[in-house]
């Protein structure tokens, strides 16, 4: 006999219960975790660098972050802050229990800020909740403007889009205009900072949004 | 390519479905896939395809339908599709909307046949 058994689940539902869980709990403890989405050389381990120096000693940030091999993005960053380097072994995108691995080893103490630098792939990162509050996704100048229109899903689940190494843009086919219309129609939410995270410009106001965001910690939740 | 994780995700909880009813065999399986799951049809039915068969039930099939995105209006509660991933409401154009399906991999349902017992002829 032949039987249909209705299910009607989205397959990701545990996984998403679990990123939920993950995320109640930094929550409680006071850390805002932020997911670095980007294409590889987006800058998004320059744009920790400047955000470490920024802040100093006035902030407790951590970083995770994502290769599929090396730990070189770990090396640099850790004279800066506490690192520590998820390789996936050939894998797209970093999960939730190789996430929850990495911050086992970070070392012990309250955080204000959990970076989690994602594997540079506008792609498959985007499909994977990592229990972050807040996702940003990184694009830079030598990328080409056209990103937000052919990679939907990374822009449609970030809250903000950082447009790096603005410096460049006098030698660059990038019209800031452009993508940000293009990362707005598809979500009209998302905030847009621009800065050079090597000259050191607009990481002010990145930082500051940062705190901002952590102030309304209790309230944020990703978008849909 | 995630679509191979995924496929190994869908089939973990096919098989506890067919744990779950007594180890009949697995015919078929449905999925609804959107245009934001971040997947290529082609890619799941091809690691469908593999995966399926070590895990010993390479004759069953996967169905995938496309379905479109929906997104819902915070402001006017209109559904409406975004129209290349548009999403700001053509309504009353408030820019908070929600997306409300098409954006994930939904198991559908799962065809199986149970197995006669001692049947002879």
């Amino acid at each position: 006999m032949t039987r249909v058994i209705t299910v009607q689940r989205d397959v990701a539902a545990q996984a998403k219960e679990q990123a939920e869980d993950f995320r109640r709990e930094m929550t409680r403890r006071g850390t805002l975790v932020v997911n670095l989405l980007s294409s590889p050389g987006a800058g998004k381990t320059s744009l920790l660098a400047a955000t470490a120096v920024h802040w100093g000693d006035q902030q407790r940030m951590a970083v995770l972050v994502g290769d599929i091999a090396t730990d070189r993005d770990a090396q640099r960053l850790a004279p800066l802050v506490p690192a520590v380097q998820l390789t996936t072994g050939g894998a797209c995108h970093l999960d939730l229990p190789l996430v929850q691995r990495g911050l086992e080893v970070l070392p012990p103490g309250d955080l204000d800020f959990l970076f989690i630098e994602n594997v540079g792939n506008l792609v498959c990162p985007s499909s994977h909740d990592l229990g972050e509050h807040v996702r940003v996704v990184v694009l830079s100048t030598t990328e080409g403007d056209d990103k937000p229109a052919k990679y939907p899903k990374a822009f449609r689940t970030s809250r903000a889009m950082v447009i790096n190494k603005i410096d460049l843009l006098p030698y660059v086919s990038f019209s800031i205009n452009s993508a940000s219309d293009d990362a707005l129609s598809i979500q009209p939410q998302m905030e847009i900072l621009s800065v050079s995270a090597l000259q050191v410009t607009g990481i002010d106001r990145w930082c500051r949004f940062l705190v901002e965001l952590r102030a309304r910690l209790p309230q944020l939740c990703p978008p849909r | 390519m995630h679509e191979m994780s995924l496929v190994r995700t869908l089939l973990a909880q096919v098989g506890e479905i067919v744990s779950a009813n007594g180890g009949a065999a697995l015919r078929r399986v449905r999925v609804q896939v959107g245009p934001l799951a971040g997947v290529e049809p082609a890619l799941m039915a091809s690691a469908w395809k593999q995966l399926s068969a070590e895990a010993g039930c390479g004759d069953a099939t996967l169905e995938i339908e496309e379905v479109p995105l929906v997104a819902r209006c915070r402001g006017c509660d209109m559904d409406f599709q975004p129209l290349q991933f548009r999403f700001r409401c053509p309504s009353c154009g408030v820019p908070e909307t929600d997306t409300i399906s098409g954006d994930g991999v939904v198991l559908q349902c799962v065809v199986l046949d149970d197995i006669e017992q001692g049947a002879s002829t």
